[in-house]
């Protein structure tokens, strides 16, 4: 393999021009391993916003079905009678069969009413432009409303609201499954210190359906909520006069007939990927005419969309620098072969076989690379870090900005390298992470031995194209015009 | 050994040949000087017998082989050793290297054999420290000498070179043409000297001088 020799003098004798092909077959690579990291980073938050955003199915009265059974019936009375549309409240015995599918990560039963305060002096909002707190949509079941409303819930931490902490518990604890059954209560904050109550305190609250009972609740925990609530509407109490209990409790209020039914039930799942499947599956468990099964993966999906866009850029940017790279390699060849056509002719002139020229040349170049590939290799975690942090906050400001027309109440999912924290999504949805960190938005850029091995891959690749390209020069070289004048 | 017969070639007008039906044999042991104005073809029938081109009409023999069967690449690499007016050698290589990569393209004997192409050098004046340093730090005398050891490394039974003192000075001329002279006699090559010059000429064994599209022996 004489060429190989021939190759490593050359390489060797020609230091200057050798350190310039390193440094520019360098800076190429560094691109490509630019790109191929980033797209491996984004594949890998991919994977981990599967894990960590939130993705819920929610099981509620079918709104709709009720609605078309409303005009129909309103269609076949006559008009003096108002119609009324009748909404069924879900059975529990159907959440429970839902629980049990597979990716079912955890259940949180809410069912939702008002009562009058009685030993207590409710929050009054001055402006009047008070709102609910966006908890679970409950169906109001009575005409009448209470000034107290009820949440009742399975557990506080699987809501919405202190799952992503725009409500907390400051003292005390929170509602849990335990509770089930028990007049425990977590209140608001601002009611706490109006009335002076604290953990361990015991109040009192009238029923407003049925018998109108005067139903004694015992404090476990105080929580405070978050100001800022969005829809505001005149009609709503002060988000203070929300109190968390345990849904038994809730179903209670609203009377015999309403034991083991819920407002609504939301599943999460712990593979968002797989929430369409869960709903399918739920779908057969449940009567579709009465209640429907409705989905909110929009965290992940937002995650999702914006590590799709990083990924398609990076691999654009290892396709673009990959085929610049090759023609800028290819032409830097060319010249060189036409610097070297003596060389090529003497060889020649002494019978060495044309392949053996090319593979000369092809070894020079691949001594070039290797050098490139560890050097790219050593700076390829830089570029990429920059390249990286710029492309995730800028699309992560372009699905922000999307996912804020929608008109999504809570923060859109944030991307990021070891967060990809998911706000929350629309009303009634819940998500399983706690923060959405804003200032986390690096990918996480680590070269990888595999990454340098696509690197070595891609450098190959460039090689032995930009050789091959270059070729045609070795080939229709003749001696005798070379060496003779 | 080598025969050309109704060898003819033409650039571009098949009706102005430089030469045609030219008939030679070239033997072992011997020297020839080809003679020439300058453009009357002596480069371009060189490049023939070199195998770096193809003739145009007749045939070139080796051993009653006709070069086409045996293949130019092949030729060039195990039959033929050609010395250049401009010595072409790899510039980034040492002596000593420049004549290990010949050795080692044409399959030559001593292939490898570093001490042999030490001694090869040597015998042309190139001492050990000159066979090391780049070639290009040679004198061009110096540098023709390394050309010729290159064809005495190799194997190749016939040598051609085309005006290979045309660079070079009286002394440095004679004692090119007196190892010329050994290649033939000494080591029993065919020696093929092309040159404008007649005191060249006349020290080789044999001389033809190209005029009017023939070779006519010269007494
Ligand atoms: N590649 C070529 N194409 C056309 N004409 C050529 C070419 N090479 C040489 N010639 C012409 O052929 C003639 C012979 O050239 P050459 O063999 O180099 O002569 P010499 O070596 O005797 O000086 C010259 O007139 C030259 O101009
Ligand atoms: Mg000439």
């Amino acid at each position: 393999m004489n060429f190989f020799k021939r190759a490593w003098l050359n390489v060797w004798a020609k230091k200057g021009r050798s350190v310039l092909l390193i440094l520019v077959s360098s800076a190429i690579l560094m691109f490509v391993l630019a790109g191929l990291l980033i797209r491996s980073a984004a594949v890998k938050a991919t994977d981990q916003a599967k894990a960590d955003v939130g993705a819920t199915v929610t099981l509620s009265a079918n709104r709709q079905a009720a609605f078309k059974k409303m005009q129909s019936s309103s269609s076949s009375t006559s008009k003096s009678s108002r119609p009324k549309m009748t909404l069924t409240p879900v059975k529990l015995s159907d959440a429970t069969k839902i629980s049990k599918l597979s990716n079912v990560k955890s259940t949180n039963v809410t069912s939702s009413t008002t009562v009058n305060a009685k030993s207590y002096d409710v929050v009054s909002t001055s402006t009047g432009m008070g709102s609910s707190n966006g908890g679970p949509g409950g169906m109001k079941s009575s005409a009448s409303t209470g000034d107290t409303q009820i949440d009742g819930v399975t557990a506080t931490s699987l809501t919405t609201a202190f799952s992503n902490s725009q409500s907390k518990i400051t003292k005390g604890r929170g509602i849990t499954a335990a509770d089930k059954n028990t007049h425990n209560v977590v209140i608001e904050n601002d009611l706490a210190s109006q009335n002076d109550l604290t953990v361990g305190d015991t109040i009192t609250v009238k029923e407003i359906a049925g018998d109108k009972a005067k139903v004694k609740l015992k404090v476990v925990g105080i929580y405070k909520a978050s100001s800022t609530s969005t829809s505001a509407s005149p009609m709503s109490a002060d988000p203070a006069n929300t109190m968390y209990t345990s849904y038994t409790l809730a179903n209670t209020f609203k009377g015999s007939k309403y034991a083991n039914t819920a407002d609504s039930v939301t599943f999460n799942i712990s593979n968002p990927a797989k929430v369409s499947s869960v709903k399918k599956a739920g779908k057969q468990l449940i009567n579709t005419s009465k209640y429907a099964l409705s989905t909110d993966d929009a965290s992940y999906q937002t995650v999702k969309a914006s590590m799709a866009n990083v990924k398609s850029f990076a691999n654009k940017i290892v396709w673009l620098v990959a085929i610049a790279g090759t023609i800028i390699l290819a032409l830097i060849v060319i010249l060189m072969i036409r610097e070297r056509r003596f060389e090529i002719g003497v060889l020649l002139s002494l019978g060495e076989a044309r392949w053996k020229i090319m593979a000369q040349f092809f070894t020079e170049m691949l001594m070039v690379i290797v050098v490139a590939v560890a050097i790219a290799g050593a700076g390829g975690k830089f570029v990429g870090d920059q390249l990286g942090s710029q492309l995730v906050s800028q699309s992560t400001t372009t699905q922000t900005t999307a996912t804020s027309s929608t008109g999504q109440p809570g923060g859109s999912g944030q991307p990021g390298g070891n967060g990809t924290r998911g706000g929350a999504g629309g009303p009634g949805s819940t998500t399983s992470t706690t923060s959405a960190k804003a200032a986390d938005t690096d990918l996480d850029i680590n070269v990888s031995a595999v990454d340098l091995a696509e690197l070595g891959g891609f450098g190959l690749a460039i090689t032995f194209l930009s050789i091959m390209i270059a070729s045609g020069g070795i080939l229709r070289l003749e001696p005798k015009k070379v060496l003779i004048s | 050994m080598l025969k050309t017969e109704g060898l003819g070639y033409w650039y571009q007008d098949k009706s102005e040949p430089l030469f045609q039906d030219i008939n030679l044999t070239f033997e072992v042991g011997q020297s020839y000087a080809i003679l020439g104005h300058s453009g009357t073809g002596k480069t371009t029938f060189l490049s023939l017998i070199a195998g770096l081109d193809k003739p145009k009409a007749g045939d070139i023999l080796l051993d009653d082989r006709s070069l086409k069967k045996i293949g130019l690449t092949t030729y060039r690499r195990h039959d033929v050793s050609i010395v250049f007016q401009a010595y072409n050698l790899f510039t980034y290589m040492s002596p000593l290297n420049n004549l290990l990569t010949a050795m080692a393209i044409t399959d030559a004997e001593h292939a490898g054999d570093k001490h042999f192409a030490l001694r090869t050098l040597n015998d042309l004046g190139i001492n050990e420290d000159l066979a090391t340093r780049n070639v290009q730090h040679l004198s061009g005398g110096q540098q023709q000498r390394v050309a010729i050891a290159r064809t005495m490394a190799c194997d190749a039974q016939l040598v051609v070179a085309d005006e290979p003192t045309g660079n070079l000075d009286e002394d440095n001329t004679k004692e090119v043409i007196a190892q010329f002279q050994k290649i033939a006699h000494d080591r029993q090559k065919c020696v093929i000297i092309v040159t404008h010059e007649p005191d060249v000429a006349a020290q080789c064994d044999h001389q033809y001088r190209l005029e009017n599209k023939q070779f006519t022996q010269l007494a």
